[in-house]
């Protein structure tokens, strides 16, 4: 696993514990993030915080509008827009 | 105006509605019903329903029958639907429970109110819808029928779209839909807003729902649903936040054959209009032309909109009115390579998700947390909600930071809407502050 999948498996837990409360869902790679159980304003939390942690939003760098469904393409999706250390 | 059970008499669809447990609701049943013997023509009367159509039924019967119609959202807590149903002088609250008696008003079940009368010389009757907001009591803005339908399409054949319903029906954006559909000649899919969006996406795919509106927060969900592609849309509307570029190339990319139109619409103004052209804010030439006969004008940055009906008068109590009819939208613009563009509120008003949020609320709740010397509240950008309400904090000395944001999420969950509560918290050692000494306000 990544160092930045981690990271994102982290500050996903955060925000799972801080909005939702339950135990944090499994993450697989084909997990619809929908389905997880985050709604909009979770989802828009978890973007942010992963922005504040790791210092970037695909989602504001990307010139296409771009919506990952599954945790793979969302992990894949940050992967391509991490920049270049 | 024609009462909008007749309206719906006319339309040449059977099935009219379809709604969430397997109901449904047929033209006949619409134009059958009526209101009880003791629903007078002075009545005025409040709805707080939570089935969609219920809502349809209470408003069928109601219109052309009393007084004046209040609709408010199964959302709001019962203390405060009683007392906006007071302050419209309303003396029947129609909700789902309990029957009984509150601080003078008649609290009863729809088929408490329903019955077989219908006068034979219809009442004008007013729609009274309420403005959303995180403070205070909701504002009552009065409507009628004839204002609340002037947008409606009217369709008819093979055409006749099929709606579908993502939203409250007792809020503006809702009844536009549900207007449309019962007397532009359409179908509603009122789908069961307590399931998951993919339970809602194959309700209304399997239902060949054709056109739909929704915030651009509730899109940018929607394209994470996996089966979006199933529903056939022809027409997609935005609306309830300002539309960004991202998005609509985003759903022009995922719906190649649909039209696409975001609206501009405001509960004050009534109803605004739309753009097809697929770019984010408003041609510029709607300062010229009046896009659906509504007058434009931009005053110090603040946009202005003159409806060609509106029930409002001057000197309503927060609304402001000029005496040539001009509204203030309240809304921040700026005009650039040919387009408005929006800004966000001159308020500073938030809107998260469709959600409005006032900082200074927010504001108010941080600064009793103990261990905070000074909190700034403002909206961040996000890119699936628009925004986020993002909440700087200079900490008293010796206080802790891990404690203090615990405290601070809960103290504002007990008293703020889920919006409203910070979903960013910051440390920072200080502010600027202005010549007289307060914080500056400056946009995320």
């Amino acid at each position: 696993m990544s160092q930045l999948e981690n990271d994102i498996r982290k500050v996903f837990a955060e925000v799972w514990a801080l909005e939702v409360g339950t135990d944090v869902p499994a993450l697989l790679p084909d997990t619809i993030l929908l389905e997880t159980g985050l709604d909009s304003l979770g989802f828009a939390i978890f973007v942010s915080s992963l922005d504040e942690a790791l210092g970037f939003d695909p989602f504001t760098l990307a010139e296409d509008a771009y919506y990952p469904q599954t945790f793979d393409e969302f992990v894949a999706f940050y992967k391509r827009y991490q920049p270049k250390t | 105006m024609t009462p909008l059970a007749q309206q719906i008499a006319q339309q040449q669809a059977d099935a009219v509605v379809l709604g969430p447990h397997g109901r449904s609701l047929m033209r006949g049943d619409l134009q059958a019903v009526g209101v009880a013997p003791h629903i007078g023509p002075d009545t005025r009367i409040a709805i707080r329903l939570s089935d969609p159509l219920d809502v349809i039924r209470a408003l069928t019967a109601l219109d052309g029958q009393v007084a004046a119609i209040l609709l408010l959202s199964h959302a709001l807590p019962p203390k405060t639907a009683v007392a906006l149903a007071r302050a419209a002088d309303c003396t029947i609250l129609v909700q789902d429970d309990v029957a009984e008696t509150r601080d003078g008003v008649a609290v009863m079940m729809i088929d408490d109110m329903l019955g077989s009368e219908r006068r034979s010389e219809p009442l004008a009757t007013a729609w009274l819808m309420t403005t959303s907001g995180t403070t205070g009591l909701p504002k009552i803005v009065p409507h009628t029928l004839r204002t609340l339908s002037r947008s409606v399409s009217r369709f008819a054949g093979a055409t006749a779209p099929i709606w579908g319903l993502l939203y409250d029906p007792t809020r503006f954006a809702g009844l536009q839909v549900v207007l449309q559909a019962l007397i532009g000649g359409g179908q509603l899919i009122a789908v069961d807003t307590a399931k998951t969006l993919a339970d809602q996406v194959s309700m209304m795919a399997e239902n060949g729902c054709t056109h739909l509106s929704a915030t651009p927060t509730l899109w940018r969900r929607l394209l994470m649903v996996p089966d979006y592609a199933k529903l056939p849309l022809r027409q997609i509307t935005l609306g309830g936040e300002i539309a960004d570029q991202p998005t609509l190339n985003a759903l022009r990319a995922g719906f190649p054959d649909a039209r696409l139109s975001h609206i501009y619409a405001s509960t004050e103004v009534g109803v605004g209009f739309s753009v097809t052209d697929g770019l984010a804010g408003l041609p510029s030439s709607y300062l010229d032309k009046a896009p659906g006969n509504v007058r434009l004008d931009i005053r110090s940055g603040i946009l202005w909109l003159r409806p060609p009906l509106t029930a409002l008068q001057p000197g309503l109590p927060g609304i402001e009115i000029d005496n040539e009819g001009y509204i203030c939208s309240g809304d921040q613009v700026e005009v650039s390579n040919d387009r408005i563009l929006f800004l966000g509120r001159a308020s500073g008003l938030m809107n998260i998700g469709g959600v409005k949020v006032y900082p200074e609320a927010v504001e108010a709740v941080v600064k009793t947390v103990p261990g905070v010397a000074l909190v700034q509240v403002s909206a961040k950008r996000s890119p699936v909600t628009g925004a986020l309400v993002l909440a700087e904090i200079q900490l008293d000395a010796g206080a802790d930071q891990t404690e203090t944001r615990l405290l601070i999420i809960k103290t504002c969950r007990a008293s703020l809407e889920r919006e409203a509560v910070p979903a960013i918290i910051r440390f920072v050692d200080g502010f600027k502050t202005n010549a007289a000494g307060k914080l500056m306000r400056t946009k995320g």
